[in-house]
């Protein structure tokens, strides 16, 4: 026999100004951290991720990736040198935690379609557990920036011990940019299409290729107007050069992502509702 | 199926409230092409054609649904069956109105477990049971009773890509009433089993009812209805047309369709 009780067990009613209660969604996405990590466990599994084979490839893939932008910065007739080696490869893996985040996250609500038409749960997980998977791919090159830069004789200091800082605010940035393209992907689906062509453009507008500290004057704004460039310079100074961040650089990257974080999950948010009857 | 006839009971239903909906309304707006991209939003809007369309799916429609209930529901396609399962699920949340539900709910919507096909059916199993709600110690400790009343203990670590519409909708049975529901909500998600298992199940079904608790089945099956349910739900155009005795009301909505007693109307559950 069923127990009787006196007040509902769930009480379902209208949105309020279009958004679900927050502190009840807070904790719901909070209960489903579980999900978050088990989704980014089971699809590093599926790609062959969880075996010593498949983490050496995820070292050696963007290794290649580097050696082959270095071999573009000779022909072209760059400064080479070992610090501008260390610089183009650690600027690269963070640069890809970011894309790959954004690629995948663009992609999560759509291919989630199946779980979201059949379950209630706080959707923000599903961009979020992609965040994670990119940044669990991310972590084993972190190893192998530790190995270049002692073989290329980089410095260290005390500075290095804000590269956790940074990674956080990185996950932060990448987290926003990924709800972001979930929802865009999910009111127009050929928003994927243009994402290499997106990456690429900013992989080029960004110090990656080159430093800050080489950039044309006339260029100066994009250190300001790309959002990418003040997370990837306070990483090549802090990890590459072993200095000390740039207040500002610091300021403009939490408040980037401050902005975007905002931005997505307030759309994301007051559109969640439509997702069950949009894929 | 004569021996679920035979466990079929009406005076087990409690009348204890499982859940009350009052004048719920459910509009919602979605777009014309099935795959929304910029080119025919251009395309669209070069042609000042329009780019959405706003469907009422449920209208102030107020429902009591008590414990020890077998509920059918029926009606024609775009009737608004699904969508106020949904919203009784918490899937989608009301445009107006209020729903209470008095219990813990599982759904078995029309596609089940499964979301990714690329991982296995333990991988899935264990990322449904965690979308749901449930902790991975819960979902271990139930993880083989669920496999086996599968009966998918030898292909459960395959990737779900390779299982059949029937092995899916197995194990999105038995991941249902695995979470030891209160309410049970059935869509149009039994009729890719076969035979031997849809006995199964329908078994299954009535150890609910005669544990007091609530299932309701959408479907489009008359025959299944009219043996296992107490009461159905007609609706159309998201209200309710009629509601009562499952014999009486089948009666009427087959001579709304014009199907008579034809068979095509008891169409596999």
């Amino acid at each position: 026999m069923k127990p009787d009780p006196a007040s509902p067990s769930v009480i379902y009613q209208p949105f309020t100004h279009g958004l679900p209660p927050l502190g009840g969604y807070a904790k719901s996405l909070w209960a489903r951290r579980e999900f978050i990590f088990e989704y980014a466990r089971a699809d590093l599994h599926q790609k062959q991720y969880g075996s010593i084979l498949g983490q050496i490839w995820l070292v050696i893939n963007p290794l290649i990736l580097a050696g082959v932008y270095y071999l573009l910065l000779i022909i072209i007739g760059a400064r080479g040198g070992p610090d501008r080696f260390g610089h183009l490869t650690g600027t690269l893996f963070l640069f890809y935690l970011i894309t790959n985040s954004i690629t995948a996250g663009a992609k999560s609500v759509t291919s989630g379609a199946k779980l979201i038409l059949n379950a209630s749960f706080p959707r923000l997980v599903l961009p979020l557990a992609e965040t994670l998977i990119a940044f669990m791919k991310f972590v084993p090159t972190l190893v192998v920036l530790f190995v270049i830069h002692t073989i290329l004789g980089l410095p260290y200091s005390l500075h290095m011990l804000w590269a956790p800082v940074i990674i956080v605010l990185t996950l932060f940035f990448a987290a926003s940019c990924a709800i972001l393209a979930s929802i865009i992907n999910v009111y127009f689906r050929d928003a994927q299409n243009l994402l290499p062509y997106f990456s690429r453009t900013l992989l080029y507008l960004s110090p990656v290729l080159y430093t800050a500290q080489s950039l044309d004057a006339n260029l100066n704004f994009l250190k300001v107007i790309n959002p990418l460039f003040p997370i990837l310079d306070t990483w090549s100074a802090v990890v590459i050069r072993a200095e000390a961040p740039d207040p500002t650089n610091l300021l403009l990257a939490l408040g980037y992502s401050l902005f975007l974080f905002s931005i997505g999950t307030f759309i994301f948010l007051s559109r969640e509702r439509e997702f069950a009857v949009r894929i | 199926m004569s021996s679920l006839s035979e466990s079929k009971s009406s005076d087990v239903n409690s009348k204890k409230r499982a859940i009350s909906i009052e004048n719920l309304g459910l509009v919602y707006r979605t777009t014309l092409d099935k795959r929304p991209t910029f080119k025919t939003r251009i395309r669209r809007l070069a042609r000042r054609k329009r780019q959405t369309r706003i469907v009422h799916a449920v209208n102030n429609l107020s429902l009591e649904i008590n414990y020890g209930t077998v509920l059918g529901v029926i009606g024609t396609n775009g009737a608004g069956k699904s969508s106020l399962m949904r919203v009784i699920s918490g899937i989608l949340p009301p445009t107006s109105g209020r729903v209470e539900v008095f219990g813990k709910v599982s759904t078995l919507l029309a596609l089940g477990v499964g979301f990714n096909g690329k991982l296995t059916g333990r991988d899935n199993l264990y990322l449904g049971g965690l979308a749901a709600g449930m902790s991975r110690a819960q979902i271990e400790s139930k993880f083989d009773s669920i496999v086996e009343f599968a009966g998918l203990e030898e292909v459960i670590d395959a990737p779900m890509r390779t299982y059949s519409s029937g092995m899916y909708s197995r194990l999105a049975f038995s991941v249902a009433i695995s979470l030891d529901p209160d309410i049970l909500i059935i869509d149009e998600a039994l009729s890719a089993g076969d035979a031997r298992y849809k006995v199964k199940s329908l078994e299954k079904v009535l150890e609910m009812r005669n544990q007091d608790r609530v299932i309701i089945i959408v479907s489009h099956a008359m025959k299944t209805l009219k043996t296992v349910c107490d009461e159905v739900l007609w609706l159309d155009h998201g209200k309710i047309v009629a509601q009562g005795d499952p014999t009486t009301v089948i009666k009427a909505y087959r001579e709304f369709l014009h199907v008579g007693d034809a068979p095509e109307s008891d169409e596999d559950l």
